[in-house]
């Protein structure tokens, strides 16, 4: 969302950059965000050859559409690393080929100079990068998501974007044009997912949430895939959760009103024993009492 | 006629201070006739402003008729698709014309686009309104409404796109964003054919004369190729456009003055939200 309105919280898409203080980097999603963000660590590095990783929640353009301006991807010796929610890892390369398709963009896939791996995440089970310990778990977004528990430094930080909550069947592979009648099976796998995410967040020093709606809007539209403050309060309260960050702000929201939800929330937050901070684009925030400035 | 710019940036969507005056949204440009016709040509992330104002109108009450030219299919300028509230509104009529890709449809690239992957849309059959999909070859003639379009592929690096010359009013707009010419001094004949006597000239710029050399064979215009082309087919203005992501507003500042100080045609940057009286 470029223009005057987003120009304090920031208008590019999704985007994070964990760093441990061993200074690994793990980057989680790939929206337009990552376009600077590979600048800079194209600069950091100096010219010296870099493996980066890359974890996308899911392959809505939103949180892929940074991926063919990755400046490290430029440089031969480099490697990127791509985690995410797929059937097959084979899959997960045509689709993100797909977006370099000639028709989308001028360089193809395969005339892309660094080495380009993809591994597919599997919710429940871990993976190690470096001195990361990274739990996926499943979210409740059309086609799927996962979230992400990145454990590091002996402080952990979620990642839980994109989902609703666990009240309608959003995950499934169709296209909705409102909610759906539930079945007690249904009903069982919200629970079961819900569950799963309460479990994978408990704990976490930090936890970012999608918080794209406010309450009155996730009225009008609650097959859309996304949650309130609200409802990622519910999650994280009584959770031994230090922190909340609202994440994915809805595009219509200006810094004013951002400003307004940032307080509102605050508030609502404090009362529950949760800090909550509002994301917004160049925030850098220290995870846990022994995570780097 | 009319053209308003409401997205001018090439590439990349650009968000920040530094760009506020030009503007961060990819292409999209609107032309209207005195009578009130209107066409739009390309469907960047400018277009979901336009759509704001589209949806305050007949639009918003599934009673608008739109015909959406595209110059091609890379995704600057067809992103805003996705977000164009008026598909949404049953009742409305679209017809969307461009080239196929080599290779390809115009149809499936833009299904593809809402492949269930990459968004919940989950394809061209959930859009509420009407959307036609309809490929010209270039080179066609087309008439939409009171206007006469000329259509020719130009190159645009190891592919071409559609450049347009469009006639309403009695006044003719030419569009030549992404575009490569063998040299900066060397239009292809086509180009020229689309530019000649054009009262205004909407141009790739998307790099300084000195940043091209480092880009040469990406497809893009250095700002001296637009400039030549207007003094060489006469035209009567001359529009940069396709701005670098990298281009901050003070630097367009920049690429327009040095250009104009290279020709007597007026030149200026297409900003967001301006438009011209042609
Ligand atoms: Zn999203
Ligand atoms: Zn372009
Ligand atoms: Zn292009």
């Amino acid at each position: 969302m470029p223009g005057r309105a987003t120009v304090r919280y920031g208008g590019q898409t999704s985007c994070v950059e964990v760093r441990t203080s061993a200074g690994t980097t793990v980057i989680v999603d790939a929206g337009t965000g990552l376009r600077a963000l590979g600048q800079k660590l194209a600069r950091d590095s100096g010219g010296a050859a870099r493996r980066h990783h890359i974890l996308l929640s899911h392959v809505h353009w939103d949180h892929i559409q940074g991926l063919p301006f990755f400046e490290p991807a430029y440089s031969s010796g480099n490697t990127v690393e791509v985690y995410a929610l797929l059937t097959a890892a084979d899959e997960l390369q045509q689709v993100i080929g797909g977006i370099t398709r000639h028709e989308f963009f001028p360089v193809p896939l395969e005339a892309i100079p660094a080495e380009i791996n993809f591994h597919e995440v599997d919710p429940g089970v871990v993976m190690t990068i470096e001195d990361v310990t990274i739990l996926p778990f499943a979210l409740n977004h059309p086609f799927g998501a996962v979230g992400y528990r990145l454990d590091a430094d002996g402080t952990s930080v979620a990642y839980v974007s994109d989902t609703a909550p666990f009240t309608d069947v959003l995950h499934k592979q169709h296209f909705l044009s409102g909610p759906e009648p539930l079945s007690d099976e249904d009903r069982r796998v919200l629970a079961e997912m819900r569950g799963a995410l309460v479990a994978a967040v408990r704990g976490c020093d930090t936890v970012i949430y999608d918080t794209h709606f406010l309450p009155e809007e996730y009225a009008r539209f609650p097959h859309y895939g996304h949650s309130t403050p609200d409802q990622a309060l519910e999650i994280v309260a009584g959770n031994d959760v230090r922190r909340l960050i609202l994440y994915h702000h809805a595009p219509s929201h200006t810094d004013d009103q951002m400003d307004e939800i940032a307080a509102r929330y605050k508030e609502q937050g404090a009362a529950v024993g949760v800090d909550v901070i509002t994301a917004c684009e160049g925030m850098s925030l220290a995870v846990g009492p022994r995570g780097p400035a | 006629m009319k053209i308003r710019y409401w997205g001018v940036r090439g590439s990349f969507a650009m968000c920040g201070k530094e760009f506020l005056r030009y503007g961060g949204n990819t292409t999209s440009v609107e032309l209207v006739t005195a009578a009130g016709a209107r066409l739009l040509v390309d469907l960047g992330t400018g277009a979901t402003e336009y759509a704001k104002t589209l949806m305050a109108g007949e639009f918003g009450q599934g009673k608008g008729t739109l015909t959406v030219l595209l110059s091609h299919t890379h995704l600057d300028h067809i992103q805003g698709l996705p977000f164009f509230t008026p598909f949404f509104i049953k009742g409305n009529q679209f017809r969307i014309l461009g080239a196929d890709p080599a290779g390809s449809s115009l149809k499936g690239t833009l299904q593809n686009q809402l492949a269930p992957h990459y968004s919940p849309l989950n394809g061209l059959e959930n859009l509420a309104a009407g959307v036609s999909i309809e490929s010209f070859l270039p080179g066609s003639e087309l008439t939409i409404d009171e206007f006469e379009v000329t259509t020719a592929a130009v190159p645009h690096g190891t592919m071409w796109t559609t450049g347009f010359r469009i006639k309403a009013d009695d006044r003719v707009v030419t569009f030549l964003s992404d575009v490569e010419y063998p040299a900066p001094h060397r239009p292809t004949r086509e180009a020229f054919a689309l530019a000649a006597g054009a009262d205004l000239l909407v141009h790739d710029a998307m790099h300084d004369d000195a940043a091209y050399a480092m880009a040469r064979g990406w497809g893009h215009s250095p700002v001296s190729a637009g400039v030549h082309l207007a003094g060489a087919a006469g035209v009567g203005k001359l529009v940069l456009f396709h701005h670098s992501p990298d281009a901050t507003d003070a630097q367009i500042d920049k690429l327009v003055e040095a250009a104009q100080a290279r020709t007597s045609i007026p030149v200026s940057a297409a900003a967001e939200g301006a438009y011209h009286e042609v």
